[in-house]
């Protein structure tokens, strides 16, 4: 039988080991609060992480706080009863004005109740070398026109426009999830709620401007890896690069300097209105911890500013606690970048539907990148189609 | 070791019939059984324990959906969606194309450089050379490659660098290229494996079987496909047999390079079962899926060593 962790410390299991020295921030800050620290344990492959999560959960063997996935992935792990209900942290955050984010909210929310807190908040932007900008001679485009040609004067001088990888990976979300929800982010929240189709007009409208991207030369080839974009950001011969703001930590710190660095929101497309995609990771309590009493106490003390200052100055990365934002320029241009133009928020497509759905369907979209024409743009809508038939049945059922 | 059994024709020739030998002593032949029994015991137990169980556990498994938190009993549906998947059938075509490539690249290469090898002055040069990648992971090896296959990797440079431009593919981006190249990657780092194999077997024809083909005229091709490969039959058999069981189980190299995409395009059976097991959680489909592999990994082993081990048991009567 495994025994609770020692007196004021709670465990929390994670994915993630490069983020040890940033609970243990976290973790000093929380101590005056909640009356405890943070012992973190990490698994570093995702696949595995989520199995032992999964089968740990309901034994005497589980850690007391869990890192999960917000949106259907917590749904998932909710209704079947390994994480408890937070709702009162929640509660707490919005009364003490650390975050009332109604929008964010509902991605943490199964019946009704929250199963979990806010890890992190990172919006999805078009992260860009200025050195590249510079020598274009453009300005950060504010119309979806002057992307395109961003997009044309990069392809022009043999600067690749966009790094876009994802042939064999979960990446290939990334533009679909972008221009869907940039040309319709109601009808994007209803297609990944299973109130609307794969083959209607938005999504092919969504896929063939991609299509058109691809003709223009604006992406990289589809097996980029995005571990080498800091190095050709640094020598300019990359110009933009669509993803979360979670990595801006990962260019700082492979050679890109911080006043080289810039990010915006990117324009909606035409017919569009602004709207971002946001991502956030989830701080679960486990319904079977050892210290559920500490869990719960630390969860509720998460979201205070002291601690999420410590957090997300570690992370590089932006807090559901809008009041609070690292100090790293990019950072900080997108967090004005927010508050300024007040875009609605959309869940990244991977937390969007059930999980077997969204990985289908991204190895579906995986597959029209390497082949981004119009006919495979209908077969790919259609198998997702096909297969949202199937899975929003199964998961219903 | 011969044997004198009364139907001998030399026995008869000797003279009159021996008399015959008295029976087993049925205590001696119980204790030479509980000793046998012995032996055998912990070999048993191990098989019993470490793979009959589990393979049990899994069959059992596959009758469930199971997501790892909840498990619902639903008798052969895993097997019935599995056999009606159209990436199941994509997924056996690859795991036939490994098969069929690993049998005829590092095996037949393994051979052909043994026994070029085998008795040149600077072979163990060559060996070596061969050899070394075998000693490398599985995943060193896939990061290699990987980094030479990307489309912006070392081999569309190279090719560009040399004016060979038009010659750059998207090497793992199409199927069946990218089954293919991995095939080729696979074929680098396992023909070692196979040339160690062979040059054992080399080393263990006598030299005097060589000579005498040789004082009868034999030479070059002719020596090789009448004397040295029959001569290397019992390694042979392991080799394929080897090669047929790590080809089937195929994973870590098609992981890290494509990940079995893009889409389900290079997925083998044993990514096709990972990939549900882990990815998707869905536990009992992926246990119906291993229960299918194992069934053709033990089917082909089985089909195979029963054929060349009949025909042994054939040449040695």
């Amino acid at each position: 039988m495994s025994r609770p962790a020692p007196t004021d410390v709670v465990s929390v299991f994670n994915d993630n080991p490069t983020w040890t020295p940033g609970f243990q921030a976290a973790g000093r800050r929380l101590r005056p609060l909640s009356g405890f620290r943070l012992a973190p344990r990490a698994v570093p492959n995702v696949s595995n992480y989520q199995q032992i999560v999964r089968m740990s959960a309901r034994t005497d063997s589980t850690t007391d706080l869990i890192k999960w996935w917000n949106g259907y992935r917590l749904r998932d792990i909710a209704r079947s009863g390994i994480v408890a209900d937070v709702t009162d942290a929640w509660d707490e955050a919005a009364r003490r004005g650390w975050s009332d984010d109604t929008a964010l909210r509902a991605t943490f929310t199964h019946e009704g109740r929250q199963y979990g807190v806010p890890l992190y908040k990172s919006y999805f932007v078009v992260f860009y070398s200025r050195p590249a900008f510079e020598r274009l001679g453009v300005d950060v485009p504010t119309t979806w026109q002057q992307f395109l040609d961003v997009v044309d004067a990069s392809h022009a001088k043999g600067i690749t426009p966009i790094s876009a990888g994802g042939a064999t990976s979960w990446e290939s979300l990334i533009w679909f999830q972008q221009l869907v929800n940039g040309l319709d982010h109601r009808f994007y929240q209803d297609l990944t709620a299973g109130r609307a189709s794969y083959t209607d007009d938005v999504c092919r409208r969504a896929m063939a401007l991609w299509s058109d991207l691809y003709r223009r030369g604006a992406f990289s080839a589809p097996d980029a890896s995005t571990t080498d974009l800091p190095a050709r950001f640094a020598r300019g011969t990359t110009a933009m690069c669509l993803y979360g703001t979670w990595n801006t930590g990962a260019f700082l710190d492979n050679g890109v300097k911080a006043a080289d660095l810039g990010a915006f929101l990117l324009p909606p497309p035409p017919g569009g209105a602004r709207s971002v995609i946001v991502e956030s990771g989830v701080l679960a309590v486990s319904a079977h911890a050892h210290k559920l009493d500490a869990a719960h106490a630390v969860a509720r003390a998460w979201l205070d500013p002291s601690v999420q200052t410590a957090w997300t100055g570690f992370l590089r990365d932006t807090s559901a606690d809008p009041g609070v934002v690292p100090d790293v320029g990019t950072v900080r241009q997108v967090a004005a970048q927010v508050r300024r133009d007040r875009p609605t928020q959309a869940i990244r497509y991977w937390e969007a539907s059930p999980p077997v759905l969204i990985e289908g369907n991204v190895q579906d979209l995986s597959a029209f990148m390497i082949d981004p024409t119009s006919s495979q743009a209908t077969k790919t809508l259609s198998n997702m189609q096909h297969r949202a038939d199937k899975e929003w049945k199964m998961w219903t059922s | 070791m011969d044997v004198l059994t009364p139907a001998d024709p030399a026995a008869s020739r000797t003279g009159p019939r021996p008399p015959r030998p008295p029976g087993p002593d049925p205590r001696s032949e119980r204790r030479r059984a509980a000793w046998v029994g012995a032996f055998l015991t912990p070999a048993l137990a191990l098989i019993l324990l470490l793979l009959l169980v589990p393979f049990l556990v899994t069959a059992w498994r596959s009758l469930f959906d199971d997501n790892g938190v909840t498990a619902r009993f639903v008798g052969l549906s895993n097997y019935v969606a599995l056999f009606t998947d159209p990436d199941f059938g994509r997924s056996l075509l690859n795991t036939v194309l490994w098969v069929v490539g690993t049998l005829v690249l590092p095996v037949l290469l393994g051979l052909l450089l043994a026994v070029l090898t085998h008795s040149v002055r600077w072979g163990a040069v060559a060996r070596t050379a061969v050899v070394i990648p075998y000693a490398l992971s599985g995943s060193a090896t896939a990061l290699l490659w990987t980094f030479l296959l990307r489309t912006d990797g070392a081999v569309n440079q190279t090719l560009s660098a040399v004016g060979l431009g038009g010659w750059q593919q998207e090497w793992l981006l199409h199927w069946p290229m990218n089954t293919l190249v991995m095939i080729v990657a696979t074929t680098w780092q396992a023909t070692g494996a196979s040339l160690i194999l062979f040059l054992v077997g080399l080393q263990t024809i006598p030299s005097e079987t060589i000579e005498a083909a040789r004082l009868d005229g034999a030479r070059g091709l002719q020596l090789f496909l009448r004397i040295i490969l029959p001569q290397l039959r019992p390694m042979t058999v392991v080799v394929v047999g080897m090669s047929i069981v790590n080809s089937l189980k195929t994973f870590d190299i098609v992981w890290l390079l494509t990940q079995g995409g893009p889409g389900t395009a290079s997925e083998t059976l044993a990514l096709t079962m990972y990939r549900q097991t882990f990815t998707l959680n869905r536990y009992g489909y992926g246990a119906a899926v291993s229960v299918v592999l194992t069934v053709v990994v033990i089917a082909a082993s089985w089909l195979y060593l029963r054929r060349q081990v009949r025909q042994r048991t054939g040449e040695a009567v």
